[in-house]
Formats: C-alpha cells, sequence, structure tokens
C-alpha cells in the first residue's frame, strides 16, 4: 500500500514533465500501459491478503483516476502546443502577389456595346445587323439623300465601285428593315463604320456606332427625348439631362442634334452626342409606310465616345490598336 | 460663317451680348462654334448647316434672331433689306445687254458704273472683312465681298473695259479656255456653265471670275454682275476645275432668287458713299426661271402631335411670318407659303420643324414611348456570338478588336482581296481576308511573349464572313512566384480551345491534315468545312517576330452557326457500375488516331461510356517509327453490372479491330 502514493506522484511527475506528446504518451504507457507501473500495482493485488484487496484496489483506482486525469488534460494542451507550433512554421507572407491567371479581358468596345444592347433591349427594342460593305442606295438613296450632297464625295467615303462601298453610317439598316417589315417596329443595332478621314487624335477611319428607331402610331419628340433620356442615364449616370438643337441630317424631319449634361462630366457642360429626329417621311413613304397613320423616331451616336466620356479615355485610335496596357484597364468592366 | 458681331447689331437692335447671341443662334439651328475677341467687337462663329443657305448671311441670320428673341428690333437698315433696297434708283445710262442661254441660271441681272477710283473701302468695312475671313483688296473687290456678307449674294464686278459688249451666261463648249482670278489656266470640259462676253468665256458662273476682266487700280468703269444658278450645276463644275470659293459655297447650298437686284442696289449705294461722283445705272434683270410659289398645308394638331408640344395658333403664326412666311387658315389646316430664301422647305414636316425649333425644343418634355410592344432583346446567332466571346475570355483568351482596313500581310488568306478604290493610305488599302494578320501585330504589339488572343469580326474574301480566330504562344499557366512554367501553348492547347468552341455549339468536327503555305506543313489541320488550325510557319514566325510555336485557328463562323444542331437531346445514363480498363496501343507512326479512335468504338459497341488518351510513349522499348498510345475506356451497361469476363471480351474484339491497322496491344 505504501508504495501507491509514491507511483503515483512519479507518474503525476512525469505527466506533468512532459513537453511533447511523444513524451506524454510515453509517460502514459509507462505508468498506464499494458506493463506500467499503475497497471502493474492491480497485478499484485492477487499477491494480497483477500481482506486487504479492497482498499488496496480502491486506492490503486483512485489514483489510476488522478494520473489519467492529468494525462488528458495535458494531452489536450500539448495537441493544441503541437498544432499551434506546426501552423506558425506554415505562415506566409500574404503580401506576395496571387498566382498569376490566364484570364482574357473583354474588349472595351464589347463591354460599351454589351451595356448598350442591355439597355434598349430593355427599352423593348430588337437587335439587328446589317453589313459592313454596303449598297450605295441602302447608305444614301434610302436615307433621302439627294444626288449629289456632299458627304456621298470620295473624300468622305470610302467606294469599292459605283454600287458598293463601306457604310458610313449604321442608319443603312433601316431601308433594309423597312423595305421587309411593317411597323410597329423597335429596331436598334451596334456596328462598324467608315469615313474616309485623317486619322488622328479624335477621327479615325473606322469606328462603331449605335442607331436606334422606332415607327408606331403617334412617335413624337417627346418620345425621342425620353428614350434619349432614359439610354443616357443608364450609360452616364442618373443626374443626366438631355438637350435637344435644330440641326439638318438628310433621313430626319425636324433634325436635332442631343446633348446631355451631368455634374459628373466635364463639369456640367453640354457634351454633343449624336444626331436625331423624327424619321424622314420621304423614307416611310418609299417604304409603303402610310405617314397619316405612323410616324418614328430614330437616333445615333459614336459607340467610342461612351468609354471616352465616361472613362476619359482622350485618343480614338487606341480603341483598335490591342495594346494590353490599354485593354486591360477595362478588367474591371463597365457595367 | 465668321462675322463681326457688330455688323449684326447693324440689322438688329438687341440687348443680348455677344455669347447670348451665339447661344440663341445655336438654340435656333446654327451652332456657335467659336467667339473672339477683336478689340471692341467680338467675331461669331457659326455653322450653317448645308440645307440652310440663308444663314449664310447677316440679313439671314438677323431673321432668325428676330424670330427668338422677343426683345430684338429690326433697325432701319434691316427693314430696308426686307424691301430690297427699292429705295435706292439709279437712273444713269450705259447698260449692259444681257443674254441668259442655259435654264442652269434662273436669273441674272447687272448694273454698270463708271466716275469713280477704285481706290479703298472704309476702314469699318476692312475690317468686318478681316473679321470675316476674308482679304480686303480694292475699293470695288471689297464691297462686292461686304454685300455676300450683309445679303447672301455673291456679286462680282467686271472691268468693263476688259469686256465685250454683251453679257451672258451658257455652257461652255469643251476645249475653251479661262484663266481666273487666281492665275490657273482651265482648259472646260463642255457643260461647264460660264458667264461670257459675247466672245469668250470671261468668268466661271457662280465660283470665280477671269483675270483678264479683273478689276484693278485702274478700272474706272465696272459692269457687276449678280445671279442666280442652279447648285447642283455650280457644284459640278467647281469640282471638276478644283475650286471652292465664297461664292461657289454660297450657291451650292442656296441663294435667294428674290435677293439678286437687292445686291446691286445696295453696291451700288455702297460704292456712292465712297465714290460720290460715281455714275450707276439701274440694273437689267432677267429672269427666266421664276422661282416657284409653293402653298403647303399645316395642321396644327399634327404638328403639336409629332413635336410633344401645345403651341397655340396665335404663337404658331406669328412663329412663322417672322421667319418670312405668308400664313393664311386657321391652323386647320394653316395655308403656308415658304419665303423664296427657304428652298428646304417642301412639306408639312419641313414646317413643323419651324415651329418646334422658333418655340424651343427646350420645351419638349421626355416621355418614354407609348405603343404596341414587339418582342425585343438579342437573340439567335447574335446571342450565340456574345457566349462564344464570353467562352474565350474564361479559357483565358483576351479580345481583339482590330482594323478591318489594311495593307498586305504574310498571314492573308489567299484569293482575291477587295478594297476601296480611294484608299487613304497603303496601310488602308484592302479590307481584311483573314483575322490573323490583326492577331499577330496585337501579339507582338505587346511583347509577343505569352500571348493568348481572339477576335471575332468580319473579314472580305471577297464577301462579307463573320469569322473567328485564335492566337496562342507562351506558358498556358503563367508561373507563380517561386513556381516553375506551366506547359508551352501549342497546337494541342489551342485545339483544345476549338473543341471547347465546338462543344459549346454541339458541333463534332473531323480534323484532316492540311496543307496551307502560312503554316507548319505537319502541324496542320482542316476542321470540318469551318476552319483551319496550325502552328505557324518558321520562316512566316520568323518573318513577324514571334516565336515559332506561335499557333493559330480561324473559322467561318457563319458557317459554324449555321451547323448548330436545333435541339439538345439528355441521353439517360446507366447508374449501374462500370469498368475502367486501359490499354496500350502500339502502332505505326502514320496511322492517325481518329482511325484507331473508330476501330475500338465499333469493336466495343454501346457499352463504351467514354474514351480518352492519356499518354503517347516514343522511345525506349519502342521500335522506331511507332509509338504507344495510352488509352483509358469506361464501360458500362444500362441495365447491370459490367463483370470482369465482360470487359476482356470487350478488350478481345478491340484486339482484332485493332489488327487491320497494324496496331497490336502492349
Amino acid at each position: 500500500m505504501e508504495i501507491i502514493p509514491g507511483i503515483e506522484a512519479a507518474a503525476l511527475a512525469a505527466m506533468g514533465a512532459a513537453t511533447t506528446v511523444a513524451e506524454l504518451r510515453q509517460a502514459e504507457s509507462q505508468f498506464l500501459g499494458k506493463n506500467g507501473e499503475i497497471t502493474g500495482l492491480m497485478k499484485q493485488m492477487g499477491g494480497l491478503p483477500k481482506e486487504d484487496r479492497p482498499v488496496f484496489g480502491a486506492a490503486v483506482n483512485s489514483a489510476k483516476a488522478r494520473v489519467t486525469e492529468l494525462y488528458e488534460s495535458r494531452l489536450a494542451e500539448l495537441n493544441v502546443a503541437e498544432t499551434n507550433a506546426r501552423l506558425a512554421g506554415e505562415r506566409i507572407d500574404v503580401t506576395l502577389p496571387g498566382r498569376p491567371l490566364r484570364a482574357g479581358t473583354m474588349h472595351v468596345l464589347e463591354q460599351t456595346t454589351r451595356k448598350i444592347k442591355r439597355v434598349l433591349a430593355g427599352l423593348g427594342f430588337e437587335y439587328q445587323e446589317g453589313p459592313e460593305l454596303e449598297e450605295f442606295r441602302y447608305n444614301f438613296d434610302a436615307l433621302n439623300y439627294p444626288p449629289d450632297h456632299p458627304a456621298m464625295d470620295d473624300q468622305d467615303t470610302f467606294y469599292i465601285n459605283d454600287e458598293w462601298l463601306l457604310r458610313t453610317q449604321c442608319t443603312a439598316l433601316q431601308g433594309r428593315i423597312f423595305e421587309n417589315r411593317q411597323p410597329p417596329l423597335r429596331v436598334f443595332t451596334v456596328g462598324r463604320t467608315f469615313r474616309n478621314e485623317a486619322v488622328d487624335r479624335t477621327h479615325n477611319h473606322t469606328f462603331h456606332q449605335v442607331d436606334c428607331f422606332m415607327i408606331d402610331e403617334n412617335v413624337s419628340l417627346a418620345h425621342l427625348k425620353g428614350t434619349l433620356g432614359a439610354f443616357a442615364r443608364a450609360m452616364f449616370g442618373e443626374e443626366v439631362k438631355v438637350r435637344f438643337r435644330p440641326d439638318f441630317f438628310p433621313f430626319v424631319e425636324p433634325g436635332v442634334d442631343y446633348a446631355i449634361s451631368s455634374p459628373k462630366l466635364f463639369g456640367g457642360r453640354w457634351v454633343e452626342l449624336g444626331g436625331a429626329g423624327l424619321i424622314h417621311p420621304n423614307i416611310l413613304e418609299r417604304y409603303g409606310i402610310d405617314t397619316q397613320r405612323y410616324s418614328g423616331f430614330a437616333f445615333g451616336l459614336g459607340v467610342e465616345r461612351i468609354p471616352m466620356m465616361a472613362t476619359g479615355v482622350d485618343d480614338l485610335r487606341l480603341f483598335l490598336e490591342n495594346d494590353a496596357r490599354f485593354l486591360n484597364q477595362f478588367r474591371r468592366e463597365l457595367l | 460663317m465668321k462675322f463681326a458681331v457688330s455688323m449684326l447689331r447693324d440689322y438688329v437692335e438687341t440687348q443680348l451680348s455677344a455669347e447670348e447671341i451665339g447661344d440663341l443662334l445655336t438654340m435656333a439651328g446654327f451652332e456657335l462654334e467659336g467667339i473672339e475677341e477683336a478689340g471692341d467687337d467680338q467675331i461669331l462663329d457659326i455653322k450653317v448647316v448645308s440645307n440652310r443657305g440663308d444663314g449664310l448671311s447677316i440679313v439671314g441670320l438677323t431673321r432668325e434672331i428676330l424670330a427668338k428673341d422677343a426683345e430684338a428690333n429690326p433697325t432701319p437698315l434691316y427693314l430696308r433689306a426686307v424691301r430690297r433696297f427699292e429705295d435706292v434708283v439709279f437712273t444713269a445710262g450705259n447698260p449692259q445687254s444681257v443674254h441668259v442661254e442655259t435654264d442652269h441660271c434662273r436669273r441674272f441681272a447687272c448694273l454698270t458704273a463708271r466716275n469713280f477710283t477704285n481706290g479703298a473701302a472704309s476702314d469699318v468695312i476692312r475690317t468686318r472683312l478681316e473679321h470675316a475671313g476674308m482679304r480686303s483688296i480694292s475699293l470695288l473687290v471689297d464691297l462686292t465681298n461686304y454685300v455676300m456678307l450683309e445679303l447672301g449674294q455673291p456679286l462680282h464686278a467686271f472691268d468693263r473695259r476688259k469686256l465685250g459688249a454683251t453679257i451672258g451666261v451658257r455652257l461652255s463648249e469643251s476645249g475653251e479656255k479661262l484663266v481666273t482670278l487666281n492665275g490657273t489656266e482651265h482648259e472646260l470640259t463642255g457643260g461647264q456653265m460660264v458667264i461670257t462676253d459675247g466672245t469668250r468665256p470671261v468668268a466661271v458662273a457662280g465660283v470665280m471670275g477671269g483675270l483678264d476682266t479683273e478689276v484693278d487700280g485702274e478700272t474706272t468703269e465696272i459692269t457687276l454682275e449678280s445671279a442666280n444658278f442652279v447648285n447642283t450645276s455650280v457644284r459640278k463644275t467647281r469640282r471638276g476645275l478644283g475650286l471652292n470659293t465664297e461664292a461657289s459655297y454660297r450657291f451650292e447650298r442656296s441663294v435667294d432668287p428674290d435677293g439678286v437686284v437687292s445686291a446691286l442696289r445696295r453696291f451700288g449705294e455702297l460704292l456712292l458713299q465712297h465714290q460720290p461722283t460715281a455714275e450707276i445705272s439701274a440694273p437689267v434683270d432677267v429672269y427666266p426661271i421664276p422661282a416657284p410659289q409653293r402653298e403647303i398645308d399645316l395642321r396644327l394638331d399634327r404638328a403639336n402631335r409629332l413635336l410633344g408640344l401645345s403651341i397655340v395658333h396665335g404663337d404658331a403664326k406669328r412663329y412663322l411670318e417672322a421667319l418670312g412666311f405668308t400664313v393664311g387658315g386657321h391652323g386647320d389646316p394653316f395655308l403656308v407659303v415658304p419665303p423664296t430664301w427657304r428652298p428646304d422647305i417642301q412639306r408639312e414636316e419641313d414646317l413643323i420643324e419651324e415651329l418646334g425649333r422658333v418655340h424651343g425644343y427646350e420645351r419638349i418634355p421626355e416621355q418614354l414611348p407609348e405603343g404596341h410592344t414587339v418582342p425585343g432583346g438579342v437573340s439567335g446567332r447574335f446571342l450565340a456570338t456574345e457566349r462564344l466571346v464570353d467562352r474565350l475570355l474564361a479559357l483565358g483568351y483576351t479580345q481583339a478588336i482590330s482594323h478591318s482596313l489594311r495593307g498586305e500581310h504574310p498571314l492573308d488568306a489567299a484569293g482575291e482581296r477587295v478594297g476601296p478604290r480611294n484608299p487613304g493610305s497603303p496601310d488602308a488599302a484592302y479590307l481584311r481576308n483573314s483575322l490573323l494578320p490583326g492577331l499577330a501585330e496585337a501579339a507582338h504589339r505587346n511583347g509577343g511573349r505569352d500571348q493568348f488572343w481572339f477576335e471575332i469580326g468580319k473579314t472580305f474574301a471577297p464577301s462579307e464572313t463573320l469569322t473567328l480566330a485564335v492566337l496562342a504562344t507562351g506558358t498556358l499557366l503563367a508561373p507563380g512566384v517561386n513556381e516553375k512554367a506551366g506547359a508551352t501553348a501549342d497546337f494541342y492547347a489551342v485545339k483544345a480551345v476549338t473543341e471547347e468552341v465546338f462543344t459549346a455549339l454541339g458541333i463534332l468536327p473531323e480534323f484532316r491534315p492540311v496543307e496551307d503555305p502560312r503554316f507548319h506543313p505537319y502541324r496542320t489541320a482542316q476542321i470540318g468545312e469551318f476552319g483551319v488550325l496550325g502552328q505557324l510557319h518558321p520562316s512566316v514566325a520568323d518573318a513577324l517576330d514571334l516565336p515559332s510555336e506561335t499557333v493559330v485557328a480561324e473559322f467561318n463562323l457563319e458557317r459554324l452557326l449555321a451547323a448548330v444542331p436545333p435541339e439538345l437531346k439528355v441521353r439517360s445514363f446507366s447508374r449501374h457500375p462500370g469498368v475502367r480498363r486501359d490499354l496500350a496501343v502500339l502502332v505505326s507512326n502514320d496511322v492517325p488516331f481518329a482511325e484507331i479512335e473508330v476501330a475500338i468504338r465499333a469493336a466495343a459497341g454501346p457499352v463504351l461510356e467514354r474514351l480518352w488518351v492519356f499518354d503517347d510513349f516514343r522511345g525506349p522499348g519502342i521500335s522506331e517509327n511507332s509509338h504507344s498510345l495510352g488509352i483509358g475506356l469506361t464501360l458500362r451497361k444500362p441495365d447491370s453490372t459490367f463483370t470482369d469476363a465482360e470487359a476482356n471480351q470487350v478488350r478481345d474484339e478491340i484486339v482484332a479491330a485493332l489488327i487491320p491497322l497494324g496496331a497490336t496491344l502492349r
């Protein structure tokens, strides 16, 4: 009996002294294992007189319980410590760059086009496309240009021959739509256009346009203004206002130039965006549309202007140069 | 048109400042392009649109200001101009006789003046001409330019001593010659309108006078011509001769035929102010083709409906009358006669525009369209194209958008090219017949290493076709810090991208080796009838300064989209366990994998759920000109477990099927 406290003390000391889980387990094995000293005490019980066994057994069990309790709490404690030490060894420098991805960037013109499509589709307009290599009759005749209009000059338009040219405006789509379909119509298009111009910071021979038109009963300049207002606010922000001033294009009458202003753009002054108006009745009549019952509006603008105004791009040529230093600035997408 | 504001203030009394006048004209449809201080005067630069020739004069712009500014008042000078300066009467004799011999000239008038010295115009007039961008030359020339500025009517003074007995207008004969004021000798083609003196051409009508009838310091007698010419004739002639003048600019747009004689009178008046001894004859006026008078119905309610405004009868009448229209009727409809200086007014909608712009477009409210709902949105092949863009971006390729017009390039497709007959430069002489040049340029521009690009756009070969092209060079996974780079993008890497594109469209194309001079002769494939995929030919890569392992692909996207099967039908699949078997197929290098795949699929039959290649081994242990393909198979039956015995049977059938190809299993 007298040896029990001594063994218990030694076991507790060994448990207490262990600094690693391995040492602790070794101590556990030494005292509580199959051949452990405390386990061994129970075996000795058989050599004791019968009347001494219950007391002896109880003493051993309570010693065992105390040692086991210490073991378990030290085990938990050492496990935590060892895990923490291991984790500390796994520390990384979180400020190093992330592993580079090959992620493609959507071209800024595509982003702008998607936005235009979303906004106009949201107002009920249907997307269509016309050819870049266009017939003279759609680009000019169908749009009410008189013969010999200055815009038809070789100095302004790229001709392949007298009949075929590179379209100078996406408005050329109108004749193609009107000859096949009757009102009501709400159509828009986005596409590439060409003008014979010297290339510099604000001019290019190749650029892109939106063209949007609608024919229905009682379409007015107020509807045009409302549609442009909604479109401009979606493009440039809720604070945008729209203004008309009279202008002349052969394919609209009345014809207007529309401008926007916003406290967030160019210090709030009016900036012109594009031309618009009510579709010229000569055009509607050409395609057999009853001008007493129907009227329509049309507007257009340059696609490049939108990111130029919204994000400050200052050189039109950048849009077709595919310089990654430009394109990758639009990884944050224009929504 | 540039002009001094002081000149405008001779015609209109207004409290508005120069800036405010500029704004008012802008909102009337004459956009202010610039404003400049000039001592105690200002110079306005106003854009005049091509259908408003009447805006190319001070009197025309004054009219616009009077219509838009309720506080403005006309000056006596303006009122005299409106009455055609009829108070100015000349009685001296010696008129010129006039012959008009072409209907390209609607009206021709002239007067003669003598007994004066062709000195200098007053300082005021000379300064105002300079402000308008016109050089001061001599009294006579300056007065013609000044009156043109004031009234919009070009005038020309001939030195009468150098002129023949008559003056007239006709079309030229081919071969006639004329030296114009700028010293250029022109040989006329037939049909160009000229002013003659009965013996020879003395001026290009509406464009420029001749050198040998020019007025100079010695001139003491002039014939002053004022006429109205058909605009298309003047335009054609001046372009044919390579000329462009203030006079032709006005005639090409429009000049008021009713102002022809008023301009002569005004000139005479100014000449007398400078040279009180001058003797001036009454104008001779030949008006063979009077301007037609139109009467147009204007329905006010329709106008308001189209404008989105509520203009009342009284205002509508007032606006139109201020602009010089004659208005009868009560608005239901009004009967409107446009003034002679407004040939652009042809129909009701033109009048509606007049009402709107005078009333003010700022008064139009914003309304969203009301009308019939029609199906909107982006659909069909347009939507499919968008999805392809998204897919390629997700695969790590950046979108290029390149020029359509370009010069020649080693990656141009073979075949016919089209281009404009009037290109701006040799770099923009052709319409691209392939997207590959643009991608190669993009890759090169951005360093030529680790470049992954695609483009969807139109090519012209020679007809317009929507095309998709891809270019890859470099490592597929960008190396991280302390990591080795991943595999180089090779033929198979780009093939994977093309397979993704086809999978997205539900198409299963066939790849066959093909030759294309632009590409490596043994690393190029034809893809169905859609396009081509290949590694650049080393000499082409070299010429383009791109790595030799640069791989490109290009497809006819229209054909591809047209081949998309209409429906997706989902197949059910087995829930019973299958087995996996790997085969090592030893075969000659001359047998394409496609044939092996066909043989295996035929032999295995419908229990073959999946087949893939995981290894292609050449080297030690394999005879020359052979390779060992590691092929994985998943075998499964729809309604029971696949047993090993059944798998072995399939294996035996495959072995048999491979024998004709000279292939064996290791």
